[in-house]
């Protein structure tokens, strides 16, 4: 992690000295544990905030679609492909933005630890050794780092990113045995009303706070469908069929877009676990057109294209 | 000020015994590791265990869905265009638990909703059913700056009962006429030992010194309006802003709302639903005039709103009443206490 | 998406049915009404205009 740290300041330093570009966007230290939130350095003086940690949570590929002139912007695999797909749907051009990627390790999820542990934590400290210290009042446990990574890091297979300008270290490994969509058969193993059950048993606590759609890149219409009132498509308080079909609609939005980058289930206020509608839509790409979000700029992505050849054994 | 004392054993069955006369209300945990106040269920009792709820208690006053009214368009029904009142339950309830600076963040939005030009019957009629049996806070969490905020621990603004855990019993402080209502209908009315106000006294001090954050703001509310609004930080701080209404949904001074018409062929009702100055379209006029179109614009505002315009206009410090649940929900931590600094610096 | 949240499959369904196909759009369509009726009236996602305090 250090070495990645020294590497990020480095790189971000020469960027901006060299007047390569304006802004960089990467990492800072949080002001409470288990949070290391986006900053935007412009001086060489403030490079020295940037940090990288377990818990760099939020896809910065989310803040290149406002930005005027040249940034770069710090990028894990999943926030990478985010990045590709904004090229492809002409977001962002590739000649504005430098990218650095940082091969992944996997980020840790607040919620999980905040629930292992059981009480208010005061501190969490990374070990060499593949351990976690977590420190709360009077109170210390060790935990191993695999137990606490985000449920879409454990069955992320594109760890290293796809295109990028410069690293910030070697590429890691990705675990051949991956069941990446072992989640979705769990639920494709219910029935119909256990599904039901279970959505809506999901959704229950959601505030339509719009955390989940903020954070996410691919989210980005001047006025997304449940702002829209004339005519209002959806209701905007807190009942079910409401809070329902804001989540289905815009997991749907996000079909062949969505790079898993967990974003969402880690800027949601409540630890709802909204991947449960996108990941079954990354499975139905993969499944029916062998697509894949962001690998590519070059082939237009599979929502907004079609083939002769396309799978219809579903139609009458 | 009567001290009562209620013995833990006794706790439940008074619960239970005010159940005939009032609605109980509390704090209870929810889906993954969050908290809320709501109606406790008929076996259900008040969480103690949680010291912040992650939603504060203004829902209790203030849903976050409520219906305005129903109407029909049917011409050929006699209330064609008639607005009709929903139906409402102002009967009694008891908010057990609710911490002081949730119970002064319900005197802050009073301001708001109950004023001499205008009273807001919603808002009102769920208040004025309220009696609030506060629950003192003997281990702030760490984002608990409200020692900073003109309330406290122990503080007694805004309830009418303050019980203090000392161990096998609950001290209740009786602070009003509500209070001593529903201490009577719990049949919670044994006097307190001599010392107990001696014993909360200790308490208190003991809990003040562990509050481990502060803020300052004095000189925000010296500084001129304008020298604040064209501050240069506002860039990095609204950087990582993500626009989203987590922190105004999660805090108990934001009284915010929008009201929205939903309407099926002939049969609508008009709904009030939370809304946040975070969201794009918060300020958007009806001619496409947006005053506040940009990310910093918002969060500018925000800040300015709860740190310096209410200090102004009421001078009764900010709109904050230190409970740090934004802090610990934003969810690209932008801290109220950084940003609260800066503009005090 | 809906038959994955738990809508009942029969409720959504997908034919392609050119203007020219009048006897399958009849026939299709009557198998789908049919199919639908048996899974009986739908109670998800259906916004309820009522209220209670």
């Amino acid at each position: 992690m250090q070495t990645y740290i020294e590497k990020i300041r480095e790189i971000a330093a020469r960027l901006l000295k060299e007047e390569t570009v304006e802004m960089v966007i990467g990492f800072q230290e949080g002001t409470i544990p288990m949070i290391s939130p986006p900053m935007s350095v412009r001086t060489v003086e403030d490079v020295e905030q940037l940090t990288w940690s377990s818990h760099c949570c939020i896809n910065l590929a989310n803040y290149l679609t406002d930005t005027k002139g040249k940034v770069a912007v710090f990028a894990k695999g999943c926030d990478c492909r985010s990045i590709v797909n904004h090229i492809a749907e002409g977001k962002v051009q590739r000649e504005d933005v430098v990218i650095i990627g940082v091969p992944c390790h996997g980020m840790m999820e607040r919620h999980t630890i905040i629930s292992l542990f059981g009480e208010e934590i005061e501190e969490v400290v990374e070990e060499d050794d593949g351990t976690v210290t977590v420190r709360g009042k009077g109170r210390e446990e060790k935990y191993q780092r695999s137990d606490l990574m985000r449920q879409n890091c454990r069955v992320c297979v594109h760890r290293n990113p796809v295109l990028y300008d410069e690293l910030v270290g070697d590429l890691v490994e990705v675990p051949a045995d991956i069941r990446r969509h072992e989640e979705v058969e769990k639920i494709e193993a219910l029935g119909t009303d256990e599904r039901w059950e279970f959505f809506e048993d999901l959704i229950a606590t959601c505030i339509r706070c719009y955390a989940c759609r903020d954070s996410c890149p691919t989210c980005y219409c001047p006025t997304c469908f449940v702002d829209e009132a004339q005519p209002q498509w959806v209701g905007k308080g807190d009942e079910e069929p409401d809070v329902m079909t804001f989540h289905i609609l815009r997991a749907f939005h996000t079909a062949g877009r969505c790079t898993d980058c967990g974003a969402c289930v880690s800027s949601c206020p409540m630890g709802i676990d909204m991947r449960a509608f996108t990941k079954k839509l990354e499975k139905d790409c993969l499944d029916l057109w062998d697509w894949e979000a962001g690998q590519t700029a070059d082939e237009r992505p599979a929502l907004e294209t079609f083939q002769p050849s396309d799978p219809e054994d579903n139609f009458k | 000020m009567r001290i009562l004392q209620i013995d833990k054993k006794d706790w439940s069955a008074g619960l239970e015994q005010s159940r005939k006369d009032y609605t109980l209300i509390g704090p209870v945990k929810e889906g993954n590791n969050v908290s809320k106040f709501r109606e406790l269920a008929a076996d259900e009792e008040p969480d103690f265990s949680i010291t912040t709820t992650t939603m504060s208690p203004k829902s209790v006053v203030f849903p976050q869905s409520e219906v305005m009214f129903t109407f029909t368009t049917d011409s050929g029904s006699p209330d064609c265009n008639i607005m009709q009142a929903p139906e409402t339950n102002y009967s009694p309830r008891a908010v057990i638990g609710i911490r002081p600076f949730d119970a002064l963040a319900m005197n802050i939005v009073k301001m708001n909703f109950d004023t001499p030009e205008y009273r807001d019957p919603y808002w009102c009629d769920a208040y004025e059913a309220c009696t609030f049996v506060g629950l003192a806070v003997t281990d702030p969490e760490s984002c608990d700056f409200s020692t900073s905020t003109g309330t406290g621990p122990f503080d007694r603004q805004g309830l009418d009962v303050l019980l203090v855990d000392s161990g096998d019993s609950f001290l209740a402080e009786v602070l009003t006429d509500k209070g001593e209502a529903w201490m009577n209908s719990a049949g919670f009315d044994r006097e307190a030992d001599t010392d107990a106000e001696k014993v909360i006294t200790a308490m208190r001090a003991d809990a003040e010194k562990k509050i481990a954050s502060t803020v300052k703001f004095a000189n925000i509310d010296k500084k001129e309006t304008l020298d604040l609004y064209n501050e240069e930080y506002w860039e990095s701080i609204s950087f990582p802003c993500l626009n989203c209404g987590t922190c105004t949904y999660a805090c108990p001074t934001c009284w915010c709302f929008d009201i929205q018409d939903e309407t099926a062929h002939k049969k609508g009702r008009r709904m009030k639903n939370w809304d946040s100055c975070m969201f794009p379209n918060f300020t958007i006029h009806t001619t496409g005039h947006n005053p506040r179109d940009t990310k910093l614009m918002r969060v500018r505002q925000r800040f300015m709103h709860k740190l310096k315009y209410h200090q102004s206009k009421y001078g009764k410090g900010i709109m904050c009443v230190g409970c740090g649940r934004c802090v610990t929900s934003c969810p690209v931590n932008i801290d109220i206490r950084e940003v609260c600094r800066q503009m005090n610096s | 998406m809906l038959t994955h949240i738990g809508i009942e499959p029969e409720r959504l369904q997908f034919s392609w049915i050119s203007s020219a196909e009048s006897t399958k759009f009849i026939d299709v369509v009557t198998e789908v009404t049919e199919a639908v009726r048996k899974v009986g009236p739908n109670t998800k996602l259906v916004k309820n205009m009522v209220r209670e305090p």
